[in-house]
């Protein structure tokens, strides 16, 4: 990116409206770091580091639709690779959707972020300060990085809004047909808006962090933080219940200072679904988490909420209809998702709920946090003993009339998602055997498509919670409230063994619960990593879903491992925009650990976390816009990630070829020798069936050509372990890993060597243990491996 | 005949639609193929009869890539001479590559037949294949109980009362595949 000066202001060429104002970038450059190469980065700046990324990992295509209808010359045929009649191609026109779904997601973070900082900047004010304690010195490495920006207070976050919606509303005029043709220009697109998404989370939750005390930037909180409870069934259900449903908190944590202020934190019970309830957590001691987005229609078909509130993403569209059902009334709080009602915000709060609790209207907009607070605390309190009159949950005897009228015509089984086998479980239910319709509750995505098709208007869904409802008031988990950031301090211990590989990982399960066997896998994914010492980084549903599984022990995941960024630890960072901080830890790991300058150097943190950090996303049930420009952020940063087999709807995978020689060549930045090396890590996004097949795929994505030969033999045991484990073989390319030797676990050390020379034709020189000839490259403890040539510290 | 409709409704791709064909049609064409494939994935471990089946197919001589966590089933049968563990994302993205090797290093397949695959993650790979894997062509094939429209032939949807019907179109196709080489023909 080239900077020009014009007049006080630098410029950025091909970016006239984003101007940093030269007094303040100097006064900052003397305080804190040099100015990198690639301050606020416009859509061609990085496109060489995302060409390096394209080359070893091709962008695959799996058209969800062969058709484009997005002009009027369509709908074109686009199958088997043809164009439209605007010349694009399938492939390109595949990268086009992508980042149409980055673009969207992209946009909900951002969106979200800039409504915070509006109602925080009102309540709060401009100047709140961003301090995070001397635990965490590197408050916001993203923003350093990709801004040049050292925020210090929430107000400086409008300069990084207003990069951001830039950047967006040019990506998404790329969009528009006749112009981008190429789908690796799209995919370089698609991770410049991947690279803005992840910006935008750490915003929002910087300033939310900042503003709202959360754990993190107050004395004692942190890094470890308290439990909280996790479950349908730990909702007191006699008390009046207020459920908040999305992402946005101001209008949640209002709820929680009035009932704090009014003395009732004991006499309302306030719940929540998706990251609302993750942040309330942050905000509210005594705040409970419902459930994850997944069971969101059966928490509220259970009707145990007295009132819903709603702010944005990921509420259900139907909401209204489906509130009504149970008499719940709806507070919805943001202009984004306003549900057809009428905007209330400047009337009486009591003629509010005078309204709402005698049901004039089914609900209302207020669009004030406080005043939510005020409505639905008091609606809450004057409905709840009239609702909990009513009966909800099917009784038995509806419930055995609906089973029985069932004809097995396998229409829902059409309809669902997962394709569950409803019909029969329903006739095993008609004869008195109601397991494997209990069964189905954690498979079901809750998404009531079935019972739109059915032509016995059986309620499809209330169904299954009936015949689940002995479990499902047992749901009782718990886990960790969002922590926030890793602490310096933190990064400080582990840097070098997760760079050296002695930590062999760090997994980051992240987002939706569209998984393909339910939320057990979650818990599975945690518990093999956790107690194979990796370190555990959840965030969003995927860390509520995790906390519903309990151990033989009784003990979650989180009561079992402790909450530290180390190794064992099982740490919920937070909600879906606290994952910046994962990405954050790994920047750190480069910045304070090696002390690479951050500041408007994106490019090089990225070559280096590629190269050295072994981490790996795993979006199990993945399914939002917002999961897909999540994971493309990661993967610009050089973070590889494993979804679900719902994933693959996403259209593209990121997938490295080990067959292909040429492609798996780096530089090594001490002399600039070229060298070709292990697939390391092999994939920047790929799709398991299963998670017996996802365990071993991910402990292989955390392998790095930096690995020392020590961290390397870990990496290889657990990689070996669960392949051995899960799918009872040896994976068929463990050896492309091995360098040397001493780079195999040292309890299988000769039996492997033997499978070298038997399996692969190595040569083994048995009196010494050694390797004589076969891996791709031999281990150097000096490597410094790097993809770009300017690093390259003296030409050879 | 009607249109068929996709096991999970709504996925219609466009236009190419695959055909349903009764499995001695599908067993006639991966008689004639020059390089078959079976690709199998985790459903098969659902029931002893659809491991078996892969197994038979296996022995007439047609290479196996057991996805997801399949190679489980064939390692406790202790059939493992053509079955290699494979990733369904990975070896797709080599199929649609005309120089890919192959499994045995002698080259690409000309047909590939899914068997017992989570039915969207199939259905993706599928239209990978359909729309990618054009030059030369790979044919794909579904033998699922599953109506596949990305599939070039497939199965129609059989609903689980057909259980027996459905394993009775296995036993038809297996014992329509005549190949030269494999154990039995
Ligand atoms: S944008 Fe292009 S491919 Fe899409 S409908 Fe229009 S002409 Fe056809
Ligand atoms: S659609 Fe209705 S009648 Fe048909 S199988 Fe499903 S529940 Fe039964
Ligand atoms: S609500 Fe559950 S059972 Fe019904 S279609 Fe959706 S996932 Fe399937």
């Amino acid at each position: 990116m080239e900077l020009l000066k014009k007049g006080g202001v630098f410029t950025i060429a091909g970016l006239e409206n984003v101007q940093i104002r030269i007094g303040e970038i100097e006064e900052e450059e003397e305080e804190w770091e040099p100015l990198g190469p690639h301050p606020m980065p416009g859509i061609a700046t990085l496109r060489d580091w995302d060409f390096k990324l394209l080359k070893r990992y091709k962008p695959f295509y799996a058209p969800f639709c062969d058709m484009c209808c997005l002009c009027t010359y369509g709908k074109c045929d686009l199958s088997g690779n043809k164009k439209g009649a605007c010349g694009i191609r399938m492939d390109a026109q595949h990268g086009r959707i992508v980042l149409l779904a980055c673009l969207v997601g992209c946009s909900a973070h951002c969106g979200h972020g800039r409504h915070l900082l509006h109602d925080l900047v009102r309540r709060f004010g401009r100047d709140t300060p961003i301090d995070f304690g001397p635990g965490v010195n590197v408050e916001a490495p993203l923003t350093r990085l990709i801004c040049g920006i050292k925020p210090r207070t929430i107000g400086d976050y409008e300069r990084v809004f207003d990069y951001i919606e830039e950047q967006i509303v040019q990506l998404a005029d790329a969009l528009h047909t006749g112009q981008e043709g190429s789908y690796l220009d799209f995919e370089s697109k698609a991770l410049h808006m991947g690279m803005l998404d992840s910006l935008s989370k750490e915003a929002a939750d910087i300033i939310q962090i900042a503003a709202y005390g959360m754990p993190t930037s107050y004395e004692g909180g942190g890094p470890d933080v308290p439990l909280v409870e996790v479950g349908i069934g730990t909702i007191d259900t006699n008390k009046p219940v207020i459920l908040v449903i999305g992402h946005n908190v101001p209008p949640a944590a209002e709820i929680g200072d009035y009932l704090t202020d009014n003395g009732l934190e004991d006499s309302v019970e306030l719940a929540g679904i998706c990251c609302t309830a993750i942040d309330t957590t942050r905000v509210y001691k005594k705040a409970k988490i419902a459930s994850a987005l997944g069971r969101q229609l059966r928490v509220i078909r259970a009707g145990i909420a007295d009132v819903v509130v709603v702010d944005e993403q990921c509420i259900r569209a139907d909401i209204l209809e489906q509130c009504k059902r149970v008499h719940s009334p709806l507070i919805a709080t943001n202009d984004k998702a306003l549900h057809g009602l009428v905007d209330r915000t400047d009337d009486n709060p009591d003629e509010i709920v005078a309204d709402l609790v005698n049901e004039r209207v089914p609900g209302v907009v207020i669009l004030d946090p406080e005043r939510v607070g005020e409505v639905a605390v008091k609606t809450a309190m004057q409905i709840a003993k009239r609702r909990k009159a009513l009966r909800l949950i099917l009784s038995d005897e509806e419930f055995r009339h609906y089973v029985s009228e069932c004809t097995q015509c396998g229409n829902c089984t059409l309809a669902c998602p997962n394709g569950l086998p409803i019909g029969e479980a329903n006739q095993s239910a008609s004869t008195g055997r109601i397991e494997p319709l209990a069964a189905l509750f954690d498979k079901c995505v809750g998404c009531g498509r079935c019972e739109q098709v059915c032509k016995k208007h059986i309620p499809i869904v209330d169904v299954i919670t009936k015949a689940a409802y002995p479990q499902l008031r047992e749901e009782k988990g718990r886990m960790r409230i969002g922590r926030g950031p890793v602490w310096d301090s933190e990064i400080r211990e582990v840097g070098a063994p997760i760079v050296l590989g002695t930590i062999p990982g760090v997994i980051a399960p992240i987002g939706c619960g569209n998984y393909p066997d339910g939320t057990r896998d979650a818990w599975l994914i945690v518990k093999e990593f956790a107690e194979r010492n990796y370190i555990v980084t959840l965030t969003g549903c995927m860390a509520i879903d995790a906390a519903l599984w309990k151990d033989e022990e009784g003990k979650t995941v989180y009561e079992q491992h402790h909450g530290r960024f180390d190794a064992g630890g099982v740490l919920n960072i937070g909600s879906c925009v606290s994952n910046a901080h994962i990405h954050d830890a790994a920047i750190k790991i480069a910045s304070i650990f090696a002390r690479r300058t951050l500041r408007g150097n994106y490019e090089e943190i990225a070559d280096y976390i590629l190269s050295r950090v072994g981490a790996c996303g795993v979006a199990w049930g993945a399914m939002s816009q917002k999961a897909a420009s999540i994971a493309t952020g990661f993967n610009r940063l050089g973070i590889p990630a494993v979804v679900g087999p719902h994933g693959t709807k996403y259209r593209r995978a990121f997938l490295g070829r080990p067959d292909i020689k040429e492609d798996w060549q780096i530089i090594d930045a001490t002399d600039g020798s070229e060298i070709y090396f292990e697939p390391a890590p092999q994939h920047l996004l790929v799709a398991c069936e299963t998670v017996e097949e996802a365990l071993p795929m991910i402990a292989k994505l955390c392998f790095r050509p930096s690995d020392t030969d020590r961290g390397r033999s870990i990496k290889l045991t657990h990689y070996i372990d669960l392949s051995l484990k899960y799918l009872n073989i040896y994976p068929p390319d463990w050896h492309l890993f091995v360098r040397t030797a001493t780079d195999l676990p040292v309890a299988k050390k000769d039996e492997l060597l033997k499978k070298l020379e038997d399996e692969h034709g190595w040569e083994i020189d048995w009196k010494m243990k050694r390797i004589k000839e076969g891996p791709i490259r031999g281990y150097d403890p000096s490597f410094n491996p790097t993809n770009l040539k300017r690093l390259i510290r003296e030409k050879k | 005949m009607g249109m068929e409709i996709p096991f999970d409704v709504a996925n219609i791709p466009g236009p190419e639609m695959g055909e349903v064909a009764p499995p001695e049609v599908i067993g006639n064409y991966i008689s004639r193929a020059k390089r078959p494939l079976l690709v199998v994935g985790s459903e098969i471990l659902r029931d002893d009869f659809f491991l078996e089946t892969a197994i038979e197919i296996g022995k007439k001589g047609i290479p196996i890539a057991a996805t997801g966590h399949s190679i489980r089933g064939f390692v406790e049968k202790g059939y493992t001479e053509n079955v290699n563990y494979c990733n369904l994302h990975e070896l797709t993205n080599c199929l649609r590559d005309p120089n890919w090797k192959g499994l045995d290093g002698k080259g690409n397949y000309d047909f590939v037949i899914f068997f017992g695959i989570v039915y969207y993650y199939a259905s993706q790979m599928l239209s990978c294949i359909k729309n990618f894997a054009i030059d030369p062509l790979i044919r794909a094939v579904s033998i699922d109980r599953y109506y596949h429209p990305q599939a070039r032939m497939s199965f129609t949807n059989i609903s689980p009362k057909m259980e027996a019907e459905y394993k009775d179109m296995l036993n038809r196709l297996v014992s329509s595949i005549k190949r030269r080489g494999g154990q039995e023909s």
